[in-house]
């Protein structure tokens, strides 16, 4: 077996164990690796109903064939685990060097079980494993952690940590890598600080197993510096992901003010020109040829790193139109290893709680200073509030009741990315049946609706846009586990991909053979889901309720008098359920799971709740 | 009649200016307006009037606001 080290490793932080387990050529071709054999995992080992910041639950870290191969954008590992935040499957990627230094120590995955008896750091170098006190950094932030192993081991090691946030069991807390990464949105940093699992330190010298390893080092060399041409030529690094916020403010798609409205005359101030203007470095992922990490020195001189999600929600949603006061609030999340995008709607729905009554408070949109303190106290559960603000928005509205539930911009727990899908149909639907709750990263089609369908129609062609994306974006690119950035945004041809897998594994696999374990992958999510929530209802696929609501309608611009139709957009859902082959619950059919091989995983699902 | 051109991203860079307002002929279409303008024909673009997609051979009005952008893909 080429292209796989064929082993997993798998640690028990209560008993100090550790064991290398081999996994079989079927497993590897049918899971391919990342979020397939993280969710392949979770599914076959953890208990519906087990508390997620439990010792039962499992932290994943996996990568794939393509991981830490010298390609064009190959740093990725993903974290997954049961979501404290969602509770069932949640997952992210980051860019980090354990994508190649946990491959050339032999792993294509590790499982980290139990719960250690003090704060804890792993260290894997090869077939060593050693649990180490990581007493001196717990209840540090994440920029002094990673300094700290840095310290330890050199610059060059991979790191996984986390900050106060998970420490605190944060429901958004993420995982941090390289000082400037982070991912693991559902969570993933709690479920490290539940096990009192501060940091994951990898080393590794193997090579990695490589059908034709002359041919992918010439093959990656080369289009590495093609990649980085097509950069140079288009210039997308020069303002990264922030060059959209312009456009979105145009077109009506911002989120203001807990996306009550979807532009403002004061964006500009906080736009990619601004930030390109302000910039004093700019960093990237291992293998990177698009480094989108843009820094500027934020309101206390720190330098703080901003792309366009954590400016959309910690900027312009929260009504916070000063670069540096956004780039504080960044800084903020990621010292303390929070999700910024999480953390953004957080603020703006307990602002926006206030203005409507649901609850009690001092905090008002544009109040940098206290959206400071209030990040603080999130992270460290400071207080009554603190607590309930590090429990995600859906837990906060239920709280407060007064119907806020219908402004808590979240899907399924996880709060949505920093596209305003006011009157956008397909990215509402993009949000609605993303895997594991609202994210942007599976699909994004608002250029698609507006550029090449009408933005009004609720029709099949966008349901078929959204299943196209989640393949490749949800897909492909999370479980060979690379960076989907060359191909979205600069074109970088699709069949590259397979090119690089069949290269490095020796296999013969086409886009198609692609597409099919995506929809396996996105399959067994959905099952996981049921198994957790077995009276599951088509709700569950919907945005927020607010969206629907007439009186939230803008009054002016593009779209003034325009908000989202419900009946239409349940026509929407049955398009994509339909072409899914799903149930009208959106949970896949007996059909489709046995078109899909997973006969085995089907009958583990029906222990707990009815397939159709 | 006057129109405002808006830039977006790297299509400030190549075109020289981020924002501002100009004269044109009457009858210009969105086509012929960015033949006025330096970017690159072979770029994908998009553009937006008001707020909303145009298509190439709708003709401008006086006031009007033109976003010209490259089509960003949501990161």
């Amino acid at each position: 077996m080429y292209g796989w080290t064929g082993n997993i490793l798998r640690v028990n932080l209560t008993t100090k164990s550790t064991k290398k387990e081999a996994y079989s050529e079927e497993f590897a071709k049918k899971w391919v690796g990342g979020r397939g054999f993280a969710v392949k995992i979770l599914y076959d080992e953890l208990k519906p109903g087990i508390d997620p910041l439990g010792p039962e639950n499992k932290f994943i870290v996996a990568l794939g064939p393509i991981a830490g191969i010298p390609a064009p954008n190959t740093g990725k590992a993903v974290v997954a685990a049961k979501s404290p935040l969602t509770g069932f499957y949640g997952d992210g990627n980051l860019g980090t060097r354990v994508s190649e230094h946990l491959r050339k120590a032999g792993y294509d995955a590790l499982i980290v079980e139990g719960k250690a008896s003090r704060p804890t750091m792993l260290y894997i170098e090869d077939d060593k494993v050693e649990f180490l006190p990581a007493d001196e950094v717990w209840g540090k932030g994440t920029y002094a952690t990673n300094d700290w192993i840095y310290g330890k081991y050199g610059k060059g090691v991979g790191v996984l940590n986390i900050g106060q946030g998970g420490e605190n069991l944060n429901r958004y807390a993420v995982v941090r890598s390289m000082e400037g990464r982070a991912g693991g949105r559902p969570g993933m940093g709690a479920v490290m600080g539940s096990k009192l699992l501060k940091a994951i330190v990898v080393k590794g010298h193997r090579p990695i197993p490589q059908a034709d390893p002359q041919g992918m080092k010439a093959l990656g060399a080369g289009d590495l510096k093609k990649v980085q041409q097509i950069d140079r030529e288009t210039g997308w690094s020069i303002q990264s992901t922030t060059g959209v916020l312009a456009w979105c403010n145009e077109v009506a798609g911002l989120p203001v003010r807990n996306f009550r409205k979807t532009h403002h005359p004061d964006a500009w101030k906080i736009d990619g020109e601004r930030l390109n203007n302000a910039r004093i470095a700019t960093y990237g992922c291992p293998n990177c040829t698009m480094r989108c990490g843009i820094t500027i020195h934020d309101h206390e001189g720190h330098e703080a790193e901003l792309d366009y999600e954590n400016i959309g929600l910690l900027g312009s949603n929260l009504e916070i139109f000063d670069l540096p006061q956004v780039g504080s609030l960044n800084y903020l999340c990621d010292e303390y290893g929070l999700d910024t995008m999480s953390a953004g709607c957080v603020l703006s729905f307990y602002a926006d709680a206030i203005d409507h009554g649901a609850t009690s408070g001092d905090f008002k949109f544009g109040d940098a200073e206290r959206a400071k303190e209030l990040l603080r106290m999130a992270a460290f559960r400071k207080g009554k509030l603190g607590n309930l603000l590090a429990e995600g928005s859906l837990r906060m509205a239920r709280e407060f009741g007064h119907n806020s539930e219908a402004y808590a911009m979240q899907v399924k727990g996880l709060e949505v990315a920093a596209y305003n899908c006011k009157f956008i149909p397909g990215q509402a639907l993009a949000y609605g049946v993303a895997a594991i709750g609202a994210h942007h990263r599976e699909a994004w089609i608002i250029t698609f609706e507006i550029k090449s369908t009408t933005r009004e129609s609720y029709g099949p062609e966008k349901a078929a846009k959204v299943i196209e994306l989640q393949r490749i974006r949800g897909g492909m690119f999370e479980f060979i586990v690379a960076c989907r950035f060359p191909w979205i945004e600069l074109g970088w041809p699709l069949d590259n991909y397979p090119k690089y897998f069949n290269t490095i594994t020796g296999l013969n696999w086409t886009l198609d053979d692609m597409w099919r374990t995506a929809d396996r992958i996105y399959s067994l999510i959905k099952l996981n889901f049921l198994r957790e929530f077995p009276g599951v209802t088509r709700k569950a696929d919907y945005p927020p309720a607010v969206w629907f609501d007439p009186s939230n309608a803008d009054t002016e611009g593009p779209i003034a008098g325009r908000v989202l139709e419900i009946e239409k957009y349940d026509s929407l859902l049955q398009h994509y359920y339909d072409q899914r082959g799903y149930d009208n619950r959106g949970i896949p059919t007996k059909d489709t799971l046995k078109k899909l091989d997973l006969a085995e995983e089907a009958a583990k699902a029906e222990k707990h709740a009815k397939l159709t | 009649m006057k129109v405002r051109i808006k830039m977006i991203g790297p299509l400030i860079y190549e075109a020289g200016f981020s924002e501002k307002e100009i004269e044109i002929p009457a009858e210009t279409t969105a086509e012929t307006l960015i033949d006025m303008i330096h970017i690159s024909k072979q770029r994908p673009k998009i553009v937006t009037r008001n707020g909303k997609a145009v298509a190439p051979n709708e003709h401008l009005e006086e006031g009007d606001k033109i976003a010209i952008s490259p089509i960003y893909s949501g990161g």
